[in-house]
């Protein structure tokens, strides 16, 4: 379990997150999304002790990470594939991690096997590709077998087949019990792997909501054409639906699926030309929530002088 | 506190530039072993008069030179390595006790370094006392007693100076400034100290951490101009750079986001 509590953190002047509040719960993948420079790695940063909170509070299993004796074996957290020293061999690597948490050796070579690099256990990490890297720091979170895990951005730089292994190592680990917090800037690879998602903008809690809850409130009621729209509108309207004019003509009706006005219309003989659901994507969800946060926005037009 | 010591000591010995800082000092342990053979074909050479005045440097000069060298880079490259590729944060989530940690990287550094310049200076002075044998070289003819004296403060500066770079590169964080500094302290503070007016030139030649170590326990044989401090006094200013660095650094690093 991971709490955040009125976490704010300022670097000089900037505020990169701003009485941020969320819990992540146990035995779910939880997306932490937000666009760049949100304060996402910020926010982990914060939880694993590595920045000091301007105020609040961010836990883990209701204590302070600094307070963990051997934190590897609570926490497994991959923050940036590419913090490795290239001299060292990649098993190595995993040795003193698992050493200063006194975790035995033979973890390691499990751990290795587990993300496919044993072929390559005896090879220094500066040779890695950015997807070895990737599976690297993930073997090194998994070391201490721990109830949290935190990615930070897991799919960059892997390719289709790592990116799907990715994907069903988190599930797995969620269906294990465990709690799982990745962070992204893509909502259609959150769409594919979280239960929930955290959405912050401006160091800001935007959305604590589940994937389906988004995708609800997102859906834009259903676009209906008919030559006969003051009839249609008032049937749909007795039976519950709210009806809204378009200027061309046409309705927008919520509160009604498609089967229940296409049922409607033919029970009263009011004969329909279009029946369009119109339910939003949750990336265009994501879009739209987002949009007033976006650090580095381009200018959609650009006035002629 | 164990796990922390092992662990940095682990990483310590699988980094590649430990590798050639050990090999540097290795390299320049035979050279001491090939300036004493030269001292000796030398001293073969000279006539009775000359070999009266004549005066060599000892055995372990080679690595009276270079160890505060291996000294610096080791010591800045301890933490400092880790910042330029971000691994610090790999290793303050795994040890997130800053003290705790701070104390592990600075004792393996300091311990390594110090093993290693005692081990190599043994070696070195040794064979080459062999290889001069009873030839009558004042720098190799000194009581046993004082040429280990010599070499075990030798070594001790070496740790020192170790500690005294490491403490620096948790606080400068960047491992071209740490050496820069370092080596400014060993080799230009002394020739702008020289430019002072007497007697202040030589007072604070002495008290550099580079010259510190021929006047707590000099070379036997030598003659002087190794400085003015007395040997408790250049102890003493010896731990204060120790402690002012070490704390110093300490402070940075436990206050400071990673």
């Amino acid at each position: 379990m991971i709490e955040v509590r009125e976490l704010t953190k300022r670097y000089g002047g900037t505020t990169a997150v701003d009485h941020l509040s969320f819990v992540v719960r146990p035995g779910t993948v939880t997306g932490f999304l937000g666009p760049n420079g949100a304060g996402k790695s910020t926010t982990m940063r914060v939880l694993l002790g590595l920045d000091k909170a301007t105020s609040g509070a961010a836990l883990v299993n209701g204590d302070r990470y600094t307070a963990l004796r051997r934190p590897m074996r609570e926490v497994g957290a991959l923050l940036d594939a590419g913090a490795v020293q290239g001299g060292r061999r990649a098993f190595d690597h995993l040795g003193w991690l698992a050493r200063s948490n006194g975790i035995g050796a033979r973890r390691v070579t499990e751990v290795l096997e587990q993300v496919g690099l044993a072929g390559v256990a005896r090879k220094r990490v500066g040779g890695f590709s950015l997807g070895m890297r990737q599976r690297l720091g993930i073997a090194a979170a998994l070391l201490g077998d721990p109830g949290v895990l935190m990615f930070d951005e897991p799919v960059n730089g892997l390719d289709p087949d790592g990116v799907r292994w990715i994907r069903e190592l988190m599930r797995a680990l969620a269906a294990d019990g465990r709690t799982v917090l990745i962070s992204s800037h893509l909502m259609s690879e959150m769409e594919l792997t979280a239960d929930r998602l955290v959405i912050i903008g401006r160091g800001r809690l935007i959305a604590d909501t589940s994937v389906r809850e988004l995708a609800d409130r997102f859906r834009r009621g259903v676009l209906v054409r008919s030559p006969r729209p003051a009839e249609l509108t008032a049937a749909l309207t007795a039976a519950g639906g709210a009806v809204e004019p378009m200027p061309d003509g046409a309705v927008t009706v919520t509160g009604l699926d498609v089967a229940a006005i296409g049922d409607m219309a033919a029970a009263r003989g009011i004969p329909l030309y279009e029946v369009t659901s119109h339910s939003a994507s949750l990336e265009e969800a994501y879009m739209e929530l987002t949009a007033d946060s976006t650090e580095f926005g381009a200018p959609l037009e650009r006035q002629a002088s | 506190m164990i796990d922390a010591f092992a662990a940095e000591w682990y990483k310590l010995r699988t980094v590649r530039s430990t590798v050639a800082i050990l090999g540097t000092v290795a390299g320049f342990m035979l050279l001491c072993l090939v300036w004493s053979w030269y001292v000796a074909r030398y001293w073969d050479g000279l006539s009775a008069a000359r070999r009266a005045t004549a005066q060599a440097a000892a055995a372990e000069q080679p690595l009276a030179v270079s160890l505060p060298v291996c000294a610096v880079v080791l010591g800045a490259l301890a933490l400092t390595s880790e910042y330029s590729s971000g691994m610090n944060r790999t290793t303050l989530a795994a040890l997130p006790r800053r003290p705790t940690l701070f104390a592990a990287k600075a004792g393996v550094a300091g311990a390594l370094m110090l093993v290693a310049a005692l081990a190599s200076l043994a070696v070195g002075s040794g064979a080459g006392h062999v290889i001069v044998g009873d030839r009558a070289v004042p720098t190799f003819q000194g009581p046993a007693a004082d040429v280990a004296a010599h070499l075990l403060w030798l070594g001790l500066t070496t740790a020192a100076i170790t500690l005294v770079t490491f403490g620096l590169g948790a606080v400068l964080r960047s491992t071209a400034g740490t050496i820069t500094a370092g080596m400014a302290i060993l080799f230009v503070l002394p020739a702008l100290a020289q430019l002072l007016p007497g007697p202040w030139d030589e007072r604070v030649w002495s008290a550099l951490p580079g010259n510190l170590s021929n006047q707590i326990a000099g070379t036997p044989g030598s003659s002087g101009g190794h400085g003015v401090l007395d040997p408790p006094v250049a102890v003493a200013v010896l731990v204060a750079y120790v402690v002012v660095a070490l704390g110093a650094g300490a402070y940075s690093f436990a206050r400071r986001d990673a």
